[in-house]
This record gives structure tokens, C-alpha cells and sequence, in this order.
């Protein structure tokens, strides 16, 4: 006798939770050892054709924005994302060939990508922001789903693959989100040891959940510190070096988006990116900002330049909480 | 002789977000406009607010003037009283902790359901596509009160909206419960350009509270795709007040990321 009462039909990313504990006890390794990698190498080791990523936190505050790039660099295809604030992210990895489908969440402004959905060049899928948060929750709890009272009564649930199930407590309609594991999670932090142990400062979407769901975790640092800080400072720890399977040092690595307390926003930069419309200004942007250049540094070097870091740095004055 | 106060249409609708807000109560914020009430509402009205936004920051206290592009950056999140991240922040409106919600919206209807996801054609091909929900169904689903923010055009009040991206009242009275939603929940308020409306609580429907001094209730009904009820009385809102208009031209939007809009004008 079924008790579902309603459900959404569209294609979702799931595994048996069993399959990913096996994972986990096969395949990651619980072994201290030395991460620290280049973007390029850890892009080409760790991410696919056809993966499922996930990524903390947004265009616009600590995004993996220097792995985004090395994606994007390495023409990776037919990626599925999932994609809580998505502001330029899913435009460029749209634009750029590189992703199929995207599981949001909001689903950033700006001309290209809405466009790209209407004309049918990207998949799009309703999950809310909340709905994904509790997917890759209950990905790391290790259920095949959790219960949560939205979705409910709108439209997003018949375009996701939620369920409205009888609550056997109360006999009320629950909403039911599947677990989500993705194949990778991009994590920029504030700080990061070589082993992986990784702290972030300030808030997060779900850094220690998506590190924990995925099958391959990539962190990204400001700064690469000893790792005896985090043992003399427990509490501070976002996540745990048997997590992580690379290591990326990667200095601005969250530009044209800010770093809470190191460095702010490039606004100019971010106008650049929400005024691109058209295919051909989405191929020079990335010729010249992706393609055209051989690595981060060489877009830090190149395209941003020492003077303009220099005065974001400076514009970072709010410093207290952030430690 | 009366004297003539000009104003932004966005301007009047923060002013009017921000005279809704209750002192010592929490009010789960958006981004864009609600954030910019929030912050006019705890520097004028209601000091002992507790903002709440969806990546974790509980009870910030805004840093200004309002900074274009920040979410989740210090200025918003700036001496919180706790920083935490999505499936916490959830977790406070789920429970029942969080009065106030403020949400924009492409369209709404008389049930007050939000439309933020697209217009025209259909959800696989739309005509034109928009940011969808963010935590925005959330924000509807939990709050005990919601308040919708919509500049008031008729293409926005519709009699159904094309998507319900956020619930309000869905097909009217007990819909919600029906659904599952938590109980005693919905839309509490429309803030728009020209009015405020509220909801009737037997029939859940957009009933008309208010209108802007100098305008009528026929002026503001032309201008919407259905007919809210209009009750016998009713009443008149004050435009901006000059405090609220310095403080956010002068300390909190000077830049006018968000306060532009189309010019208003009214007796103060």
C-alpha cells in the first residue's frame, strides 16, 4: 500500500546509501598524507565527465571560483550541478560547454543563463535552497532521505523528485527530499593544512555536509598553515583531513567574489560578468579570462594584477569575528 | 498649505516594510529590498529586532551604508550573534522561532502565492526565466507571518500565478494545513507601490487595507489583473517620512543600489 500522496518525476542524482558507505570504507583514505596539489592536477585527477558537483559558498562570497576556472579549462562535459546561489558559476560552465543540468536553488541573475534555460540549452530542476541543504544533509547522515514541511503545496515539487509521503507520527503530508552524494564538492576555505584539515570563518551553506556527502572532496585555501594549528585550536576546525582528497593553494581564489576579512568583492569585475548576453561576449570573456591564460596565477598575474588585489585587500576592513 | 514629498516607489515600499516589523521579534530576511527594510526598521522602529538570512547569520547588525554584491560577506553578517550555516538557519523557521518573513515576487494572486520562477510558456520552455525559489519557499512554508514586496502593476496581480514558487494561501482556506504546511502560517501582508493589503480571514483573500494619501482604492484596483476585496474603510498611508527618507539616502543607500526607482509624489 503506497502513502505517497504526490511526487515529482524528474531525473535525480541518488545512491543507495549502503553503496556510498562502501565507498567511503574502500576509497577514502584515512591516512594523513601530503595533498597540496596544483588546480590543474587535482581537476584532472578528481572531477570527470559527467560528474555531479556541488560547491560552498556563492559567486559572490568564498565560491571556488579558481577551480570553476580549471573546470572549465580542462573543457570537462555534461556536468550536473548542484547549485545553491548560482549567480555566475552555472552561466560560465553553460557557456563554456561544461555543464548539462542544474539542480538550483536560486538561479543567479543576469541575462545568459536565463536565456540559456529558455532556449532549452540547460536543464533546470526545483529543489529551493532549503531542499538541496537537506539533501546533501541526509547524504552525509547516511538515510536515504530526510523530511522537511516546504515544498509543500508549490509547483517546484512536481519539478524535482520529492515525495509527499503520510507521516505515520501525525498522519500529516510530509515532503521527502532524497539524499544527495555528489561525485565532488569544491570547498574554499580560509585556511587549510597540507592533510586537508580545513577551516572557513564566517558563515557557510553546507561546507562540512558537502565535504562529507561527496566522493571526492578539493579544497581550495587562502593560506596554507601547520597542521598543529588545528590541534591546538579544535573548535575552529570546518572540516577534518580524512575527508579531502586534494589540497589547492590558491591565494584569491574566491576572485571576482570576496573573502570574509582577507580581500572584497571585485564589483567591476562581477559587472563584466552579469552584462554578458550574447555567445560571443560569453566566448571573449572566457578566452580571455580562462582560456587565455595558463593557470590562476597567471590570471591573478595577468588579468587582475598585484595594484588591484593590492587595494581589494585594503578594502577589507571588517576583520572582528574572523579568526 | 499641505507640502509635496517625492519619494522612489521602492523608497515608499521600504517604508512601509519597515513600519510592519514588531519590536523583540525575528524577522527571516531576503535579499535586496527586505534586507534594506531591515536595517531602516532596526535604526527607526524596532531596535531589538533579530534578523535572521538563510547562510547562517543570526541577528546581525548591518554595516553601512548597504555595500552592493554582499551576501554573507562581513557587512551583512557583521557583529551577529551567532554564525552558523543553511540547515541551522532552516532549522530556526521550521521550529517556529522566526515571526516575520519578507519576500519579493515576480507575480502574486489573490491567495497571495508567489511567482518567482517565470513567465509565459511553460516551466521546460519559459518565455522569460528568473532566479526561481533560493530559500525563498522556505521563508513562505516556515514564517508565521510573511510580507510580499511587489511593485504595484497590473502583469504582477494575477488572478493565478503561472508557478507557485512560495506558498501563500494556494486555493484558499485550509489549503495550507490540507498540504502540510505548519499551522497558522501564511501571508500576512502585500507591501506594494501604491497600497497594502491584507489577507481576509475567512476566505484567505487579498483584501485591500490602505492606500498611499491622494491616491483612492479605485486608483489602485485599476491597476491589478484581479479584484482584491475592498472593504468599507479604508485607510490612509502616510508617504516616507522625512527620518526615514535621510536615513536611507543618506546613511543606509546613498549609492541607490537599491532605493532608484520611478518618482512619487505625495502631501506630507
Amino acid at each position: 500500500m503506497s502513502r505517497i500522496r504526490k511526487e515529482g518525476k524528474v531525473e535525480f542524482r541518488f545512491e543507495h546509501p549502503d553503496e556510498f558507505r562502501e565507498f567511503v570504507r574502500e576509497s577514502k583514505s584515512r591516512k594523513p598524507t601530503d595533498k597540496l596539489c596544483a588546480a590543474s592536477d587535482a581537476v584532472s585527477r578528481l572531477v570527470k565527465d559527467g560528474d555531479y558537483i556541488v560547491y560552498d559558498f556563492s559567486s559572490l562570497t568564498r565560491g571556488p571560483q579558481a577551480l570553476i576556472r580549471e573546470v572549465i579549462r580542462q573543457k570537462r562535459k555534461d556536468l550536473w550541478i548542484g547549485a545553491e546561489f548560482t549567480l555566475h558559476e552555472s552561466a560560465l560552465l553553460v557557456g563554456a560547454g561544461c555543464a548539462s543540468r542544474i539542480d538550483v536553488g536560486f538561479l543567479g541573475y543576469g541575462n545568459y543563463i536565463g536565456q540559456a534555460v529558455c532556449d532549452g540549452r540547460v536543464k533546470v530542476y526545483e529543489w529551493t535552497n532549503g531542499g538541496l541543504a537537506l539533501r546533501i544533509l541526509a547524504g552525509a547522515r547516511g538515510v536515504p532521505f530526510l523530511p522537511t514541511r516546504d515544498l509543500l503545496g508549490s509547483d517546484n515539487l512536481a519539478v524535482s523528485a520529492a515525495k509527499v509521503f503520510e507521516d505515520p507520527y501525525t498522519g500529516m503530508p510530509v515532503c521527502l527530499v532524497p539524499a544527495l552524494n555528489p561525485d565532488v564538492a569544491f570547498i574554499h576555505v580560509h585556511q587549510a593544512d597540507v592533510y586537508g584539515d580545513a577551516r572557513i570563518f564566517g558563515t557557510n551553506l553546507f561546507a562540512l555536509e558537502a565535504a562529507m556527502a561527496s566522493h571526492r572532496v578539493i579544497v581550495s585555501a587562502e593560506e596554507i598553515v601547520a597542521p598543529d594549528e588545528f590541534r591546538k585550536d579544535p573548535m575552529r576546525t570546518t572540516i577534518p583531513y580524512f575527508l579531502v582528497d586534494a589540497v589547492v593553494h590558491a591565494p584569491f581564489g574566491a576572485y571576482p567574489g570576496a573573502m570574509p576579512a582577507r580581500y572584497e568583492i571585485d564589483l567591476e569585475h562581477v559587472d563584466r560578468l552579469n552584462a554578458i548576453r550574447s555567445e560571443e561576449q560569453m566566448r571573449n570573456y572566457l578566452h580571455e579570462n580562462v582560456y587565455g591564460v595558463a593557470d590562476h596565477e597567471e590570471f591573478l598575474d595577468k588579468r587582475v594584477g598585484a595594484a588591484r588585489m593590492k587595494e581589494l585587500r585594503s578594502r577589507a576592513t571588517i576583520i572582528e569575528g574572523y579568526r | 498649505m499641505a507640502r509635496t514629498v517625492e519619494f522612489t516607489d521602492t523608497e515608499f515600499m521600504i517604508a512601509q516594510g519597515a513600519r510592519l516589523l514588531e519590536d523583540g521579534k525575528t524577522f527571516f530576511v531576503g535579499w535586496g529590498i527586505p534586507q534594506i527594510v531591515a536595517i531602516l526598521a532596526q535604526k527607526l522602529y524596532v531596535p531589538n529586532v533579530v534578523q535572521l538570512f538563510e547562510f547562517g547569520a543570526v541577528g546581525p547588525q548591518s554595516v553601512l551604508p548597504f555595500v552592493r554584491g554582499t551576501m554573507g560577506g562581513p557587512q551583512n553578517t557583521y557583529r551577529s550573534l551567532q554564525w552558523l550555516n543553511m540547515n541551522w538557519a532552516f532549522s530556526y523557521s521550521a521550529s517556529g522561532y522566526m515571526d516575520y518573513g519578507m519576500l519579493g515576487a515576480l507575480q502574486v494572486d489573490p491567495y497571495g502565492n508567489i511567482n518567482s520562477t517565470y513567465l509565459g510558456g511553460t516551466f521546460e520552455k519559459p518565455e522569460r526565466r528568473f532566479a526561481g525559489s533560493g530559500g525563498g519557499n522556505q521563508v513562505a512554508s516556515h514564517c508565521w507571518r510573511t510580507v510580499i514586496i511587489i511593485k504595484h502593476e497590473g502583469r504582477r496581480f494575477v488572478p493565478k500565478v503561472e508557478f507557485v514558487t512560495s506558498p501563500g494561501y494556494l486555493t484558499g482556506p485550509g489549503a495550507r494545513e490540507k498540504a502540510g504546511l505548519p499551522k497558522n502560517t501564511g501571508p500576512y501582508r502585500v507591501v506594494t507601490s501604491k497600497a497594502l493589503f491584507g489577507f481576509d480571514e475567512s476566505t484567505r483573500e487579498m483584501t485591500l487595507l490602505s492606500v498611499l494619501r491622494g491616491l483612492s482604492p479605485e486608483d489602485v484596483i485599476a491597476d491589478m489583473a484581479f479584484r482584491p476585496i475592498v472593504p468599507k474603510e479604508v485607510g490612509e498611508i502616510h508617504p516616507p517620512t522625512a527620518d526615514e527618507l535621510r536615513l536611507l539616502r543618506e546613511e543606509i543607500d546613498p549609492s541607490r543600489i537599491i532605493i532608484r526607482g520611478e518618482m512619487m509624489s505625495a502631501s506630507a
